[in-house]
C-alpha cells in the first residue's frame, strides 16, 4: 500500500471530496492541514502553486478532481467498467462547469469574497443550479439504483453529495427549489449514510 | 471493435482533440458535424446534457470533452503507462482547462471576434497572464520528462490537448508563444506523429 499524504488548508474546501473518498475506501492517509505560513513555504514545492496536492510515495499529484479520481480508481470507487468510469468523469466535468458559474455567487455568500450577493445570486447562482441539478435528477432516474453511475457508489456521488451538503449548511432551501429536488436531497442522505462516510462526517474537524 | 460516433459542431473547437486521438490510434469513427444554423434552429441530436461533443460507443453516449478524451486515451494507450502517470496527465489537463483556459479565453474569444471587447486590453489583462502562468509549467515538465512528451516517454492525450492549443493560438497570433520555443517544438513533434500527421492534412 502506498503512503498517502493529502495537503490542504485545515478547512473542507477542495480537499473534502478526496478525504471522503479515502474514508469510503477505508484507506489510511496523512491529512495535512496547512496554516497560512506553512502554505507560503509549501507552495514552492507544489507542481502548480496550488493545493490540494496528494503525495503518493513521495511523488506529487495536483488538481482536486484528479486527486479524487486517482484515489477512487485505485480503490474500486470509479465505476465498474471503462464506460462507467467515463460517465463518472462526464458528471464530474459537468459539475465543474456548474461550479465555475455557481461560485461567482457562492463564494460571496459564504464570505470567501466580497460583492453583490443578491445580484450574483440571480445572475449566476440560480441559473447554474437550474441548469445542473435537473441533470442529476435525470441521471438518478436513469440508473434507478440510487447512485449516479452503475449500481454502487462512485467518487462522483461523493462530489455531488458534498456540494449539496455545503449548500444546505449555508443556504437551506436553495436546493429544494426546483422540480424533483427530493431526488437530489435523498441522494445526499443516502451517500452520507454509508457507514464509512457517516463516521468521517461525524468525526471530521469542524 | 466498438462503433464510434462523435457528434459535434462542424468546426474544430472541443471536437478536435477527440478526432485527433482517434486518428493517432488509427481507429475509425463516424465524424458527425452539426451546422451552427441547424443547432441554433433547434435541430439538435439527443444529448445527455444538452451539449456537444458527445461520443457514442455502440450507441451509448458519453458527454463532456475531457471524459471523451480520457476514454479514448484509456482504450488505445494514450493515458500514461501507470495510474500515477494517468493522474499526472489528468492534472495537466485540469490545469489547462480550469486555470489556463478560463482566463485565456476571455482574451481569445475577443481576439477571434466571437465576443465584443478591446483586444489589446483583454490581452494585457487576461491573455498574457494566463499564458505566463501555464506554459512555464509545461516547459518545466517537458524538461523533467526529457522525452519530448509531457508525461512519461510516450504520447498522451494531454500532449494532443496542449499541441492543439499551441496550434490554434499560433495560427491566429503567430508570435504569442515566441517566448516558449519548447512549446512550439512540442507542437511540431506531436503534429508529426503518424496518424495525426495525416489527419491534419485532411481536416476541415
Amino acid at each position: 500500500m502506498p503512503e498517502y499524504k493529502l495537503y490542504y488548508f485545515a478547512f473542507r474546501g477542495l480537499a473534502e471530496v478526496s478525504r471522503q473518498v479515502f474514508a469510503l475506501a477505508g484507506v489510511e492517509y496523512e491529512n495535512v492541514g496547512l496554516t497560512k505560513e506553512e502554505w507560503v513555504e509549501f507552495k514552492k514545492k507544489t507542481p502548480f502553486g496550488r493545493i490540494p496536492v496528494l503525495e503518493v510515495d513521495g511523488k506529487l499529484i495536483a488538481q482536486s478532481l484528479t486527486i479524487a479520481r486517482y484515489i477512487a480508481s485505485q480503490h474500486g470507487l470509479a465505476g465498474k467498467t471503462p464506460l462507467e468510469a467515463a460517465w463518472a468523469d462526464s458528471i464530474a466535468d459537468e459539475w465543474r462547469d456548474f461550479h465555475g458559474n455557481f461560485k461567482k455567487y457562492w463564494y460571496l455568500k459564504i464570505g470567501v469574497r466580497q460583492g453583490d450577493i443578491e445580484g450574483t445570486r440571480v445572475e449566476y447562482g440560480i441559473p447554474a443550479r437550474d441548469k445542473f441539478f435537473p441533470l442529476i435528477v435525470k441521471q438518478l432516474k436513469e440508473t434507478g439504483t440510487g447512485f449516479l453511475v452503475g449500481d454502487s457508489v462512485t467518487w462522483v456521488d461523493v462530489l455531488i453529495a458534498n456540494t449539496v451538503d455545503e449548500v444546505e449548511e449555508n443556504e437551506p432551501g436553495l436546493l429544494q427549489d426546483y422540480p424533483e429536488a427530493s431526488f437530489v436531497v435523498q441522494h445526499k442522505q443516502r451517500v452520507h449514510a454509508i457507514p464509512a462516510l457517516k463516521k468521517w462526517i461525524e468525526t471530521r474537524p469542524q | 471493435m466498438p462503433e464510434y460516433k462523435l457528434v459535434y459542431f462542424a468546426f474544430r473547437g472541443l471536437g478536435e482533440v477527440p478526432r485527433q486521438l482517434f486518428s493517432l490510434a488509427g481507429v475509425k469513427f463516424e465524424n458527425v458535424r452539426i451546422e451552427d444554423a441547424d443547432w441554433d434552429a433547434g435541430k439538435r441530436p439527443e444529448t445527455p446534457f444538452g451539449q456537444m461533443p458527445v461520443l457514442f460507443v455502440d450507441g451509448k453516449p458519453i458527454p463532456q470533452s475531457f471524459a471523451i478524451n480520457r476514454y479514448i486515451a484509456n482504450q488505445y494507450g494514450f493515458a500514461g503507462k501507470t495510474p500515477f502517470e494517468a493522474a499526472l496527465v489528468d492534472a495537466f489537463a485540469d490545469q489547462f482547462k480550469v486555470d489556463f483556459n478560463t482566463e485565456f479565453k476571455k482574451y481569445w474569444y475577443v481576439k477571434q471576434g466571437d465576443e465584443p471587447g478591446d483586444v489589446e486590453e483583454m490581452k494585457a489583462k487576461h491573455g498574457i497572464p494566463a499564458r505566463d502562468s501555464f506554459f512555464p509549467l509545461v516547459v518545466k515538465q517537458l524538461k523533467k520528462s526529457g522525452s519530448g512528451f509531457i508525461v512519461g516517454d510516450a504520447v498522451t492525450w494531454v500532449d494532443v490537448l496542449v499541441a492543439n492549443a499551441t496550434d490554434y493560438i499560433t495560427v491566429l497570433e503567430k508570435d504569442l508563444l515566441n517566448d516558449y520555443p519548447e512549446i512550439l517544438a512540442h507542437k511540431e513533434k506531436i503534429h508529426s506523429l503518424p496518424g495525426l500527421k495525416e489527419w491534419l492534412k485532411i481536416r476541415e
